[in-house]
C-alpha cells in the first residue's frame, strides 16, 4: 500500500547549513494497518508523513502508494491525490479558525464542484460518525482543543479517504480526550482505513490496535 | 449537471472578504473614491467639451476687429461693404456687442444687439427674430434675454425692465420681451439680445460703428486666404478665424485639466501605495490558509480562482458603486468644486448644467484602469505562495 524506498529528505537552512531530516529510510505499510512512528521532536517523523501525503518531495529515494510513484508527481496531481486518497490530521489541526465547523469540514470538497446534496449528505455523515453535529454552526475559533480535533478528524474524512495520517494528534489534548481519540482510530481501522500515526505520546505505545510501531532517531530508524 | 463555474469557489470568496470585514471595507472605500474621482473627471470633460465644441460651432468663421494701440476699437460700418466684395466672401454682417456689469449680483452680462432685417450669422439669433416681433422691440425699446440673466434680474427683482447706465450717465429703460433658448446653455446663460440702435444708445457709440464684423465664406477651406486678403486691405484690424478660437478655448482647458492632473495624480499614487503594499507580499495568516487549503487538496489553480473571484468581487462592486457616485455627483448634482475647476474659463459666471454624454469607452477606460490592476495585485502574490510546497508554507 505504501512503500518508502531509501528515502533521504534534508533541508537548506542556509548555504552552510543543511538538516538530513531524514536518512535512508526503507518503510512498507500495509492497507489497513495502523502504523505508529514513534521518535522525540526532531526525529523526523512529521517528514515521513509529509512525504506520504505528498505535501513535500523526497531529496532522494522514492514514495510509493497503490503502485505509484508520488514522489515526483508535479503540484497539481499531487494535489488531486491528496485530495482523493489523503485525511491528513495536523498536530494544530490547521482549521481556518474565522470559518463554521460545517465550512471547515466542507473545504475538501469545494473544488470538486459537487451537488448540494451529495456535499451535504456526505457532511452529516462526518458530523455524526465524530459527534459534532450539535456544533455545526459554531465558529472554529470558539470550540475546545477536543472539538477542534474532532473538526479536523471529520474534515480528513470528509472525502471518505483510504489513508488517514496522524501528526501528534493528542499533543495538545488532556488524557480523556486522547482516550476519546483513540476510540475514534478504532472505529476508522474497522472502516479498513491505512491509518499512520506520528507521536510520542505513551498512550499509542502497545495498543491493541496499533498494528506496527517503528521509532526514528535522528532520521533514522531504531527499530 | 455540474455548473462549470464553480459557485462554492465563489461562496468561499465571498465569505472571505466578510471574515475581513474592516480590511475590505477600507479598500472598498479607496477603489471606490479613486474610480468615483476618475470616472467624474471624464464625465465632466466629456460634458465640458461637448458644451465647448457645440459653442465653438456656432462662431463666426472670420472675425474683423479694428486695432489701434494694441487694443480693440469700434470699427467703420461701411468696411462691410469692401469685405463683400471680396471674392469667395458669402456674408458680412457689422456686430455690435458687449459686456455690460451688473453691480447688484457682481456678474458681467453680454449684450449683442441685431437688425431684423439683417442676415443672421447665429442660428439663436434666427430663432429670436421668428419668436418675437422685432419691429415692436425697436419701438418700446425691449430685450430678450437669456435665462441664467432671467434668473438672476429676478433676484434683484428687475422682473419686467432693466434700467442700463449710459456713458453719459443717463438712465435707458429697456423691458424685458422674453426668455430665448441658446443653442449651447453657456451662450443662453448669460446672454441679452437687443436691437442694434438700442444697444448703440447704451453703449454711447456712433451710428456707423460697430464691436467688430463678422464674415462668413462659401468654401471653409478658403478661410484663411479670405482672412489675410482683408488684413491687406485693412493693416489696423485683428483677423480672428474660428480655428484660432478653437486653439484659444482648448489651451484654457487644457490648462484646467492640468490643475486637475496634478490633483489626479496625488490620488492615483495613493492607490499604487495599497496596490504595491498588497502585491509585496501576503500576511502570515493569508500565508497559511493557502497551505492549509493546498494541503487538503486545492490545486493552484483553484485557489488562484478563490483569490480572482476575491479581488473582482471586491474590485467590481467598488468600481460600480464609483460609476454610479460619479453620475449622481456629475449629473444629478452638477458635480460642486470639482466643476469649478475646470469651468470659469471666461471672465463670466457661468453656471450652466453639464449634459449628459454617455460615453462607453470612458467606462471601459477606468475599468481597465483600475479592476485588472488590483486583481493582479492580489493573483501575483497568491501565485508565488500557491506554488511552494504546501508543507513549507503551514509548517
Amino acid at each position: 500500500m505504501i512503500e518508502l524506498k531509501n528515502v533521504n529528505k534534508s533541508y537548506e537552512i542556509n548555504k552552510n547549513n543543511i538538516v538530513n531530516a531524514l536518512q535512508n529510510i526503507n518503510i512498507s505499510i500495509q492497507e489497513g494497518e495502523l502504523f505508529v512512528l514513534k521518535g522525540a521532536s526532531g526525529s523526523g517523523k512529521s517528514t515521513v508523513l509529509s512525504l506520504i501525503a505528498a505535501l513535500s518531495k523526497p531529496t532522494s529515494g522514492e514514495v510509493i502508494v497503490d503502485t505509484k510513484q508520488i514522489s515526483k508527481l508535479p503540484d497539481n496531481f499531487a494535489c488531486e491525490y491528496r485530495r482523493d486518497n489523503i485525511g491528513f490530521i495536523f498536530q494544530k489541526y490547521n482549521l481556518i479558525p474565522t470559518l463554521s465547523v460545517s465550512e471547515n469540514i466542507l473545504l475538501p470538497l469545494v473544488p470538486l464542484n459537487l451537488p448540494a446534496q451529495e456535499a451535504q449528505e456526505k457532511l452529516q455523515r462526518v458530523m455524526k460518525m465524530f459527534d459534532i453535529s450539535h456544533k455545526a454552526e459554531a465558529i472554529v475559533k470558539n470550540l475546545s482543543g477536543g472539538e477542534q480535533q474532532r473538526v479536523a478528524i471529520a474534515r480528513a474524512n470528509v472525502n471518505d479517504p483510504k489513508i488517514i495520517i496522524a501528526d501528534e494528534p493528542t499533543a495538545n489534548l488532556d488524557e480523556r480526550l486522547s482516550l476519546s481519540f483513540i476510540e475514534i482510530l478504532k472505529e476508522l481501522k474497522a472502516l479498513k482505513k491505512t491509518i499512520v500515526i506520528a507521536t510520542h505520546d505513551p498512550l499509542f505505545f502497545n495498543l491493541d490496535c496499533v498494528d506496527r510501531e517503528i521509532e526514528l532517531h535522528k532520521g533514522n530508524i531504531l527499530s | 449537471m455540474r455548473s462549470k463555474i464553480n459557485l462554492y469557489l465563489m461562496e468561499y470568496a465571498l465569505n472571505a472578504l466578510l471574515r475581513e470585514k474592516y480590511k475590505s471595507f477600507f479598500i472598498m472605500s479607496i477603489f471606490t473614491l479613486l474610480t468615483f474621482l476618475l470616472t467624474s473627471v471624464f464625465f465632466i470633460t466629456n460634458s465640458i467639451k461637448y458644451e465647448l465644441q457645440s459653442t465653438v460651432d456656432t462662431l463666426p468663421q472670420i472675425i474683423v476687429q479694428k486695432i489701434k494701440a494694441g487694443r480693440h476699437y469700434d470699427i467703420d460700418e461701411n468696411v462691410v461693404d469692401d469685405i463683400l466684395e471680396i471674392a469667395g466672401v458669402d456674408d458680412a454682417v457689422a456686430r455690435v456687442w458687449g459686456y455690460y456689469y451688473f453691480e447688484n449680483a457682481g456678474v458681467n452680462f453680454s449684450i449683442v444687439g441685431i437688425d431684423a432685417y439683417e442676415r443672421q450669422y447665429k442660428k439663436t439669433f434666427e430663432n429670436i427674430i421668428e419668436d418675437f416681433d422685432f419691429e415692436t422691440l425697436e419701438q418700446t425699446p425691449s430685450m430678450v434675454v437669456g435665462r441664467g440673466v432671467k434668473e438672476i434680474m429676478k433676484q434683484s427683482y428687475y422682473d419686467e425692465y432693466f434700467n442700463f447706465i449710459k456713458p453719459d450717465g443717463s438712465l435707458k429703460r429697456v423691458d424685458v420681451a422674453g426668455v430665448f433658448d441658446g443653442q449651447t446653455q453657456l451662450e443662453s446663460n448669460d446672454m441679452i439680445v437687443m436691437p442694434k440702435e438700442t444697444l448703440k444708445e447704451i453703449f454711447g457709440m456712433d451710428e456707423m460703428q460697430a464691436t467688430d464684423i463678422v464674415v462668413k465664406v462659401k468654401n471653409p477651406q478658403e478661410v484663411s486666404t479670405v482672412a489675410a486678403k482683408i488684413k491687406l486691405i485693412y493693416p489696423d484690424t485683428r483677423i480672428i478665424t474660428t480655428q484660432d478660437l478653437q486653439i484659444s478655448y482648448q489651451n484654457i482647458f487644457d490648462y484646467k485639466s492640468g490643475i486637475f492632473l496634478a490633483l489626479f495624480v496625488i490620488a492615483i499614487f495613493t492607490f499604487f501605495i495599497i496596490i504595491y503594499d498588497k502585491a509585496s507580499g501576503l500576511s502570515s495568516e493569508e500565508k497559511r490558509e493557502i497551505g492549509i487549503l493546498k494541503a487538503i487538496g486545492w490545486k493552484i489553480d483553484d485557489i488562484l480562482k478563490e483569490k480572482f473571484y476575491e479581488a473582482f468581487i471586491l474590485s467590481f462592486f467598488a468600481y460600480i458603486l464609483g460609476v454610479i457616485l460619479a453620475l449622481l455627483y456629475v449629473y444629478l448634482f452638477q458635480a460642486p468644486i470639482l466643476r469649478d475647476i475646470f469651468v470659469g474659463y471666461s471672465q463670466l459666471k457661468t453656471s450652466f448644467e453639464l449634459p449628459f454624454i454617455f460615453d462607453l469607452h470612458t467606462l471601459f477606460l477606468v475599468f481597465f484602469l483600475s479592476v485588472p490592476i488590483y486583481v493582479a495585485a492580489i493573483i501575483i502574490p497568491s501565485w508565488k505562495v500557491a506554488t511552494l510546497e504546501a508543507d513549507e508554507v503551514i509548517r
